[in-house]
């Protein structure tokens, strides 16, 4: 899957925010299997632009295509089929079920399409150090542990992109490049691309592009 | 693996309001019920007056007169031409024709074989009206013999009453055709004698019938009047028990052989139960149907933001719908298929203790009853898909 972004711009953004943007309102294409960094400081529309990509806001201008098909357009059973096996993510707000275990919130995606066996989950749990957190609620986990339930959930599925927004913000410097390794394991598998925006660039990440949002 | 409803069961909370959820399948089951036994009800009723029904062919054939009171007693109480108009432009009456009767006097003697004599009456109506009708029911001028159509009732009265009380031999329906009776018509211009056969037995029409022309004919060369108007009307209707028509005969005072439509009137009262039975028991699986998409809604609103995080994750909102809905056919399926076996049940049972062994009702559930459960399953599961579908695309 290709993502090409053309003019895109957040219709409540601010003009000059946009103007000095190498994102906003320019013709970007992502191609399967490349790193991209996105650097945006606080208020530049980051995050805006990650629920751009995934489909969930429709506030802005210009188009973004999957595949030369608009995501203005697309259907809500296409655009949940992309999301279950073309493109994952992990929110900055991470979006997890708090009131379920950290293995339940991996494992329901999981179940959605696997493209690892079961016991992966554990496996990875173990590299990123949260196994003994599994059966625990993961509103009770801290914020660093959500994290990493987030970024073992978005591994559970196939995918051509992962978007990751600020996927390390709580993690010290030794479990975000453990976190990072694994990604870039699994992306490596799938020979697909990753895209992950930071206030910064982010040292231990093999970026192939940098973008200043 | 493929995902069903289990896999995603633990992210929708389901379990609240469970008080609400319990009345709506219990609504659902009495309004089921109620409309299955009513139907079945209505079908029993139908079944049974049948065979009571006066009715043979697709029509009913009804007399009516005139009704004499105190008050109108003495006056003319027969039917002008204006009238019968009146009656066969009723949307319900097909068509209608006086009898028209006799202007003399006739005796009726019976000759070796039934030696007595008696004065009787003729009347005389449009060959379609009556119900038997031989090809020896004609008459032409200078015949001296004259076929007779006699009420099936007469012959009844005559074997069981009149005939034991003057040691009159009994007369079978095979063999009333062989007698011969002597009609003596005397009028104004002198009397005339005729033989009398009984060429047929009518059940519908209670008298004793000549062919029309005889009767004009006779009219006017024995007593010199013209046939004039008749005292009674016969009727031709699609339904004697017909509300509207029964009304128009009331208005008019017209009076009508009660025991043709009793069994309609009962029939038409069990009727109006039973339909107001049906009416009521679909309100109650409309208020059921409510309670229940109540608790749906509630159901969903509670589980709002893990549906939408199920549907941010890639959960399609159309699987989603239809796992969802899926999840309570079984119910419904459930709660009709017991509705349904209690009016098997019940037919059953009515059966067996009140109809045993006669054929007028069957102790099997209708078709239509079926047909009904079926119906309402379908409708239940597909009203409640919508609603979910279009709860969980709002989301």
């Amino acid at each position: 899957m290709q993502i090409e972004i053309q003019q895109i711009a957040p219709v409540f953004l601010e003009q000059e925010k946009i103007s000095g943007s190498e994102i906003w309102n320019q013709l970007i294409a992502f191609q399967k299997g490349e790193y991209v960094q996105l650097i945006a400081p606080s208020g530049s529309g980051k995050t805006s632009f990650i629920h751009f990509l995934y489909g969930l806001r429709k506030d802005f201008s210009g188009n973004i295509f999957f595949n030369n098909k608009s995501l203005k357009t697309i259907s809500s059973t296409q655009l949940s089929s992309i999301r279950a096996a073309k493109l994952s993510v992990v929110f900055q707000d991470l979006r997890l079920f708090t009131n379920h275990t950290a293995y339940e919130n991996i494992f329901v995606k999981h179940q959605l399409q696997p493209f690892h066996p079961k016991n992966k989950i554990e496996e990875m749990a173990e590299r990123l150090g949260i196994q003994n957190k599994l059966q625990q609620a993961a509103g009770k986990c801290s914020y660093g542990e959500q994290q990493r339930i987030a970024i073992i959930r978005a591994l559970q599925q196939p995918f051509d992109f992962i978007v990751l927004d600020e996927p390390f913000s709580h993690l010290d410097e030794d479990n975000s490049k453990k976190a990072m390794q694994l990604i870039e394991e699994e992306t490596q598998k799938r020979n697909a691309g990753i895209i992950l925006a930071d206030l910064e660039q982010v040292s231990f990440f093999n970026a192939q592009k940098i973008l200043n949002l | 693996m493929a995902l069903s409803f289990k896999n995603i069961a633990p992210f929708l909370i389901t379990n609240q309001n469970k008080s609400s959820r319990w009345f709506s399948y219990l609504g659902l089951g009495i309004g089921v019920l109620l409309l299955l036994c009513s139907v079945q009800l209505y079908i029993n009723i139908n079944q049974l007056m049948k065979e009571r029904n006066p009715k043979k062919t697709n029509y009913d054939f009804i007399s009516i007169t005139k009704r004499i009171t105190n008050d109108n007693m003495g006056q003319d109480h027969s039917f002008t031409l204006a009238e019968i108009e009146a009656l066969k432009s009723q949307k319900f009456i097909t068509n209608a024709t006086p009898l028209i009767a006799n202007k003399f006097i006739v005796s009726a003697t019976g000759g070796q074989t039934l030696p007595f004599s008696t004065d009787i009456f003729l009347e005389a109506i449009d060959n379609d009206f009556i119900d038997t009708i031989p090809p020896s029911f004609i008459w032409k001028e200078g015949d001296n013999l004259v076929p007779i159509i006699v009420s099936s009732d007469y012959l009844e009265l005559y074997n069981t009453v009149f005939a034991p009380s003057r040691d009159l031999p009994q007369i079978s329906e095979s063999t009333v055709g062989a007698l011969m009776v002597q009609l003596e018509c005397t009028g104004i211009f002198g009397t005339k004698i005729f033989k009398g056969n009984i060429v047929a037995l009518s059940d519908r029409i209670n008298s004793v019938i000549v062919p029309k022309n005889f009767l004009e004919w006779a009219n006017r060369n024995i007593a010199n009047l013209p046939s004039g108007n008749a005292s009674r009307v016969y009727i031709k209707t699609a339904d004697a028990n017909n509300v509207d028509f029964l009304n128009y005969l009331q208005s008019k005072n017209y009076q009508v052989n009660k025991d043709k439509t009793r069994f309609g009137r009962v029939k038409q009262v069990l009727q109006a139960v039973v339909s107001g039975l049906g009416i009521f028991s679909i309100l109650v699986i409309l208020l059921a149907m409510m309670l229940f998409s109540f608790y749906l809604q509630l159901m969903i609103a509670k589980s709002k933001h893990n549906l939408q995080l199920l549907l941010t994750l890639g959960y399609s909102p159309q699987w989603l719908s239809n796992t969802v809905a899926k999840k309570w056919i079984p119910v419904y399926i459930a709660i009709i298929a017991s509705a349904l076996l209690t009016t098997a049940l019940l037919q059953y049972f009515f059966q067996q203790s009140f109809l045993k062994g006669r054929d007028d009702l069957s102790p099997i559930v209708h078709w239509i009853v079926i047909a009904i459960a079926v119906l309402l399953a379908i409708l239940c599961a597909a009203i409640n898909h919508r609603l979910i579908k279009r709860l969980l695309y709002k989301l």
